[in-house]
């Protein structure tokens, strides 16, 4: 590594007497050989190179390595969506104007060659009467996703509050396992392919889906519940007479209303988009929405993929803009997976 | 389990049971609110993680490819040979497919690769959200979340848009040195070389570096910031203070950020499959499920895979210094 600070050190001797008059040694105090590192060991007192580096250029560093990431992690969004209005984009820049027509295949408004690679609008004959729901997939996927958010919250909220309100045997391997999705979602596929065969598709990912978005729910009420005093909210309810469901109905849970909501909207995202699992168990029926994206990721020229990610950062960018009214920054809960 | 302790344990079991339904202390009420609150997800774990596993296992086990019939260990057997038909030096006479050992070896080291990279980008992140004044600094939060709510088959789509052939910064480099883009693209190249890694690195990165970033911001909140502020008042340099004063109170937070992120890079499997850059084990599960339907090696392979994670996550966050404040 080059040291731009070198020059400066080149007269002094690399080896000095320590002031304390313990055992010189040479080089940078933080990286000397023969040291124990850790806790135990005196740093030199004299700055090495690398702490005077850091210290000059540490911050800029830094700051410019926080900058580069969000750049890295966010200008491809912002791409994509751009040239999903985009007619052509050969280079580095868009050209042929503006246009809707990659938004009207990818939602599937306007005809595409091959088979149907947009979100579908299914005909259903009932009595006689026609009925066109635009967007099937859209919508079946959204009601996969409300139905794993349905199960998490029936499982996730009592969890949660028995691990954060009572001590008891086993506690700490149960708040673990809550917390830690133990399963990865594509072991989760494999092992649902000879166990719920014959479920149909759609029963099966909800099934998985509540699964695997759990431990979300869990952290996001665990935070809620861990910010009330609960042991003296429930002492108070019940020594006013109200019996302990009561009291955990209509004292705690109103309580914990944000954390519950927050956790039931990053659930609901997450198990939208789940994909791994959903590539593995899916087999008849409609499609979920992460295999159209793959479907369309995997097959279609890239302006019309713009277009169809574009769909599923709009759902983001709403789901977040969400998230910001209850208090949640982002994603930040989905840090532990 | 005829053991001298037989009748006493069915004894304290019964009484257990018994005061769990009809409570008569307070002590036994708790111990009941608790079995009701738990009971829910001790449903969902059973239904949904145990009794799919176990049917995993034995399907693992099983000697048809399609049903569970009869046990042999065939599978496990063409596994582990192939696994030691991978090792250098012991597997040079052993006249198997190396294809089982190699995609592990590949999974373990990519996964090691990409988990020290984002953890180290991870904690310069936490550190300078958490130290500086930055501008904007909970918009800049939001934004490094993003990613978590995307899948990995976006993630791979994102770097087709970075380094793709039509790719912007292909497009840039190509622009500046005159290449054809074609020789700098990063994605939709063969499979196993460099540059096709390189872009799947990128990839993992995009969804690793906001997941080990929010790991590592948990651990940093935690902090004490009156130890730094002595330190540098005593004349530490930055670099000494975080040497000697805040890595070792975040050490434990490293270590669990390592174990988590490790096993979020063993886990990916979408952006493998859209970038098809490097065959690692959940890539494999794709060739034995959807190309050739082999349940039984994929089921092994899984189980294999399964047992390793949670091996290492639970031995990892027990015996180590780890902590997950997440």
């Amino acid at each position: 590594m080059t040291d731009p600070s070198r020059g400066e050190d080149g007269a002094q001797p690399s080896s000095r007497p320590r002031p304390d008059g313990g055992a010189t040694v040479s080089g940078d105090g933080a990286d000397a050989p023969g040291r124990p590192a850790g806790y135990g060991s005196v740093p030199d007192r004299r700055p090495g190179a690398l702490s005077r580096v850091t210290a000059r250029l540490g911050r800029t560093a830094i700051t410019g390595l926080i900058a580069a990431t969000v750049v890295f992690l966010i200008a491809p969004v912002v791409i994509t969506v751009a040239a999903s209005f985009a007619r052509e984009w050969t280079g580095l820049f868009p050209s042929g104007g503006f246009t809707l027509e990659n938004w009207k295949q990818a939602l599937g408004l306007a005809q595409t060659l091959g088979a149907q690679r947009g979100l579908g609008s299914v005909s259903l004959s009932l009595l006689g009467l026609s009925v066109t729901i635009p967007f099937a997939t859209l919508v079946f996927s959204m009601a996969l996703a409300l139905g794993g958010v349905a199960i998490n919250l029936v499982v996730g909220v009592p969890i949660a509050y028995a691990v954060t309100r009572y001590d008891f045997y086993g506690q700490g391997w149960l708040n673990t396992v809550a917390v830690l999705p133990v399963v990865p979602g594509i072991i989760l596929g494999i092992a649902f392919l000879r166990t719920y065969s014959h479920l149909p598709s759609a029963v099966a990912l909800v099934i998985g889906y509540s699964l695997l978005k759990a431990p979300y729910m869990v952290l996001a009420v665990q935070s809620s519940f861990e910010s009330m005093d609960l042991r003296q909210i429930e002492e108070s309810a019940r020594s006013l007479g109200a019996s302990w469901p009561r009291t955990f109905l209509t004292v705690i849970l109103p309580n914990a209303k944000r954390g519950i909501v927050s956790g039931a909207i990053v659930c609901w995202t997450l198990a939208a988009a789940e994909f791994n699992f959903s590539y593995i168990v899916y087999s008849r029926g409609p499609k979920p929405f992460s295999l159209f994206l793959f479907e369309n990721i995997s097959n279609n020229p890239f302006l019309r993929v713009a277009a169809a990610v574009s769909i599923y950062f709009c759902i983001v960018v709403a789901v977040t803009a969400l998230l910001q009214a209850t208090g949640q920054r982002g994603f930040s809960i989905g840090g532990a997976r | 389990m005829s053991t001298l302790d037989g009748p006493s344990l069915r004894e304290r079991l019964r009484a257990g049971t018994a005061a769990v339904l009809v409570p008569e202390t307070e002590r036994d009420r708790a111990r009941r609110r608790i079995a009701v609150l738990a009971v829910p997800f001790l449903a969902l774990a059973t239904f949904g993680a145990f009794v799919p596993v176990a049917v995993m296992v034995r399907m693992s086990l099983s000697t048809s490819n399609f049903r569970i019939e009869g046990v042999a260990l065939d599978a496990y057997r063409e596994l582990f040979a192939s696994i030691l038909a991978f090792v250098p030096v012991l597997g040079s006479g052993i006249e198997v497919n190396a294809v089982y050992g190699s995609v592990i070896w590949n999974s373990l080291w990519f996964g090691v690769l990409t988990t020290v990279a984002s953890v180290v980008v991870g904690i310069a992140i936490a550190h300078g959200l958490e130290k500086y004044d930055l501008p904007a600094e909970g918009l800049l939060v939001t934004l490094i979340s993003f990613p978590i709510s995307l899948p990995g088959i976006v993630a791979a789509f994102m770097m087709i848009v970075w380094f793709g052939k039509t790719g912007v910064l292909t497009n840039f480099l190509a622009f500046l040195s005159g290449a054809d883009p074609g020789a700098l693209q990063l994605t939709g190249q063969p499979s196993g070389t460099l540059l096709a890694v390189l872009g799947l690195f990128f990839g993992y990165l995009y969804s690793m570096i906001p997941r080990a970033t929010f790991l590592l911001r948990g651990t940093y909140a935690e902090v004490n910031t009156d130890a730094e502020e002595a330190a540098r008042s005593l004349g530490a340099t930055p670099w000494q203070t975080f040497r000697y004063v805040t890595l070792p109170q975040i050490r434990p937070g490293i270590v669990g950020a390592l174990i988590l992120t490790f096993r979020t890079a063993l886990a990916i499997f979408g952006t493998v499959l859209v970038l098809k850059a490097l065959s690692v084990v959940t890539f494999r599960f794709d060739q034995e499920i959807k190309v050739g339907f082999d349940l039984a090696m994929a089921s092994a392979l899984a189980t294999v895979f399964f047992a390793f994670t949670v091996a290492f996550t639970f031995l990892g966050l027990r015996y180590t210094s780890a902590e997950v404040t997440g």
